[in-house]
């Protein structure tokens, strides 16, 4: 059924409105450590946009100062049309629960165990819910990861790949319309890098989400992408489908797909 | 040399920012209770066998090294209430404040140090929940009222404690001891210790706090927050005491 | 939800239990202070406090019954102090009881007497007043010590010319201490008086004998028999009493002494001064 759907053509759904708008972003860390110079960055409704590049070329950065978690230098991101880094706490609050995001390590709730990581999100967002609904949608969440057996689960007895699933499922609770996946393969062997991909897919498909992807995992690229950037030093450097970026002039961008 | 005080100066500036920012969050809800709740069993019950065991061991060892010096004067018979005394204006609060430095702030800077280290703070912070009112303020307000409860703890077991070291040597009914102890204490001697105790607890809970939050990414970090955290505290539960102590002896 | 109920119990069992610690200290202190049940009041004037303070103890008998609550001035040489105590000995203080401050302990902490009266047997009611003994000052304590060295003062004077005068004089004690002519007169005279005694007394003994006085003789010998014996009593008295004089007589003379040196000493400096 995952093969079927990954087989089906990524252009069709393709609908030209952006949703985020990055323009001109910058960012230094401390005095002289440039890690953004003018990114510009464009997500399409319905698209998945895998955004490639060296470890500290800056990818991270770029996406948690769409949620706001840093606070960029000068440039502009524009979120559902709002410019998010001029609204209030509250505002920002209110496109966040409508972005979800994907941590490297899944960042689970230590204290927790997987039912109260994924109520806990939910309860504080929607007060007025009973035990009951809680639990249906905790369980709902964790069988579209596959997971519904690890409910009562202590994160620290999950595996990798368990933690970055049940985080998807944590993120997915709030029924996001944006999913950023923060490298979503790292440190993951190849079948559950592969387990993990098509899982995105699944929920791009199923829920309707449009999803930027940070990645150095070409695998994970080929399955998701309908559209790479790739960065370098800062700025975009290079942007294309799979096929275009694979058969790229610049010697650089073809170093990835080697 | 003066890059080392400028660092000082700049981290007491932000822990005070950061403490600010407590008293504006604790009223806003929402009100994060089953949390505080839980903050509260594990600062305040899960710390009272330690302290329990601190406190008796003080009463006891006071009574103890207190006795000669009084036998010399031929005032034993001041003995109850001279531990009592040092026991409740001084010994129960700084000890257990100690006790509770290095347990819960520890803790506490070890615990949101490794939240901060691992992104759980970030995903909490992006889940559109304020990660300071759900861990900051539940625990710091938890510390703030559990560590005089662990203090009254102290108290009563030092008395306890007292009163086995004075039977080693003597007899004395617990009663005619009891007696003793509440003929040579005063509200001037509870309160202000009390005061102070509450004081503590919130130094305690704000210096775990801001460590384990303002811990850098990287797990070696978790560990230095852990370690300054009890430093500072323990530093500044001393500072308060003189503070206290002498605005005590000012106005009483 | 059930995890929660595990802890809830453990955690109020820890808060409530902490509480009641802190108030029963609160209690218990309070009641040493009279600040809980039933109390009264009394008041008593003083002309000084002698450094009593607010909150020092009011005892009666020994026992701590209350506190003192207020300490004020009245005029520049009365102070009102108002006391609270204890109802339950209400029953015990009469009109007419006093009270004095007194010091105790190591640290003379100040604490307030009240004795009873001799003669009333009236209750003292609430807010009612009792007089007052004022204690021993130390000012006053001093101006009798100043006294009785102003009296020694006189009596060594004296000494020393009495001393001066048995060293030089011509009178009869003089020459009975200095004169031997004279010390040996008297100690013949004495021996003379002796046997003229001891002939006295054999007459004496011939006249027990003698049948007509035998009567008048025993009764006195009873007499004596039991007039000796509480001789013996008192003699032991006189011996303790005269012991303690000889010793204030020698602290006195030693001062006659030194006084005495010091007179001479500034006779001769006058001398030399007359000289120069």
């Amino acid at each position: 059924m995952k093969e079927k759907l990954h087989k089906e053509p990524k252009t069709k759904e393709k609908d030209q409105t952006p949703i985020i708008e990055i323009k001109d972003l910058h960012k230094t860390f401390g005095k002289d450590n440039a890690v953004l110079k003018g990114v510009n960055l464009t997500l399409n409704k319905g698209e998945d946009l895998v955004v490639l590049g060296r470890s500290g070329s800056g990818k991270s950065v770029t996406i948690k100062c769409i949620v706001g978690l840093i606070e960029p230098d000068k440039g502009e991101i524009k979120v559902f049309d709002q410019n998010v880094l001029n609204i209030s706490k509250s505002e920002l609050n209110e496109i966040r629960v409508r972005i979800g995001f994907l941590f490297q390590s899944g960042a689970l709730y230590d204290s927790m165990s997987v039912r109260e990581n994924l109520a806990f999100t939910l309860t504080k967002h929607k007060r007025d819910l009973s035990p009951e609904e809680v639990e249906n949608e905790v369980m709902e969440a964790l069988e579209n990861v596959g997971l519904a057996d690890a409910v009562d689960k202590m994160p620290s007895e999950l595996s990798g790949g368990m933690r970055k699933r049940i985080g998807l499922a944590r993120t997915l609770i709030l029924k996001p319309e944006i999913i950023l996946y923060d490298e979503p393969t790292t440190g993951l062997d190849t079948i559950t890098s592969r387990e993990i991909s098509e899982l995105i897919l699944d929920i791009k498909h199923k829920q309707k989400t449009s999803s930027i992807i940070i990645t150095h995992d070409m695998a994970c690229a080929k399955m998701t992408a309908d559209r790479i950037v790739v960065l370098k030093e800062g700025v975009i450097h290079a942007e294309g489908t799979y096929e275009e970026l694979e058969k790229d002039e610049d010697e650089w961008v073809r170093s990835f797909f080697e | 040399m003066i890059l080392n005080i400028k660092n000082t100066f700049a981290e007491i500036g932000e822990t005070t920012i950061f403490a600010k920012r407590f008293f504006k969050e604790v009223l806003i809800p929402p009100y994060e209770t089953k949390e505080f709740l839980r903050q509260c069993y594990v600062i305040g019950y899960r710390s009272l066998p330690l302290v329990a065991i601190t406190g008796f061991i003080m009463g006891l060892v006071l009574t103890l090294q207190s006795r000669p010096t009084l036998v010399k004067f031929g005032a034993e018979s001041w003995l109850p209430g001279m531990v009592a005394l040092s026991l409740i204006r001084e010994i129960a609060p700084v000890i257990t404040a100690l006790i509770c430095a290095g347990k819960i702030s520890s803790g506490i800077g070890a615990e949101l140090g490794s939240m901060k280290v691992t992104e759980q703070i970030d995903a909490m912070e992006v889940s559109a929940v304020n990660p300071y009112n759900y861990l900051v303020v539940t625990r710091v307000l938890a510390c703030t009222l559990m560590v005089p409860i662990l203090v009254f703890f102290a108290d009563a077991i030092g008395i306890i404690g007292g009163y086995v070291g004075i039977n080693i040597h003597g007899d004395v009914n617990f009663y005619r001891f009891l007696t003793q102890i509440v003929q040579s204490l005063e509200y001037l001697d509870l309160l202000p210790a009390t005061l102070k105790t509450f004081f503590f607890g919130f130094f305690i809970g704000i210096i775990g706090c801001y460590k384990g939050f303002n811990a850098s990414n990287g797990t070696e970090s978790v560990g230095q927050a852990a370690n300054s955290a009890v430093v500072t505290a323990s530093l500044s539960i001393f500072i308060i005491d003189m503070v206290a102590v002498q605005i005590t002896d000012l106005f009483f | 939800m059930e995890k929660q109920s595990g802890y809830t119990w453990k955690l109020g069992m820890f808060v409530t239990i902490g509480l009641l610690l802190f108030i029963m200290a609160v209690y218990f202190i309070g009641k040493q202070q009279n600040l809980f049940g039933s109390t009264f009041h009394i008041t008593s004037q003083f002309k000084t406090v002698s450094g009593l303070e607010v909150g020092n103890n009011v005892r009666f008998s020994g026992i701590n019954v209350g506190t003192v609550e207020q300490i004020q001035l009245k005029n520049d040489s009365t102070v009102v102090v108002v006391l609270v105590m204890k109802e339950e000995v209400r029953k015990f203080i009469k009109t007419d009881a006093t009270a004095s401050i007194g010091s105790d302990g190591l640290m003379g902490d100040k604490v307030l007497t009240i004795s009873p009266g001799a003669k009333s047997k009236k209750v003292i009611e609430d807010n009612g007043q009792i007089a007052s003994v004022d204690g021993i000052e130390m000012q006053d304590l001093m101006k009798s010590v100043k006294k009785s060295v102003d009296n020694v003062g006189i009596i060594s004077e004296e000494l020393a010319i009495f001393s001066h005068s048995m060293n030089n004089g011509n009178g009869a004690l003089a020459r009975l201490v200095k004169d031997d002519k004279m010390a040996n007169s008297v100690s013949n005279t004495l021996s003379n008086l002796e046997t003229g005694t001891k002939g006295f007394s054999e007459n004496m003994e011939a006249a027990k004998s003698n049948f007509l006085f035998r009567g008048y003789f025993k009764k006195k010998e009873k007499e004596k028999k039991e007039k000796a014996e509480e001789r013996k009593e008192k003699q032991e008295e006189a011996k303790k009493e005269k012991q303690e004089a000889r010793q204030e007589k020698q602290e006195e003379q030693e001062k006659a002494a030194k006084e005495k040196e010091q007179k001479e000493k500034e006779e001769q400096q006058k001398q030399e001064d007359a000289k120069k």
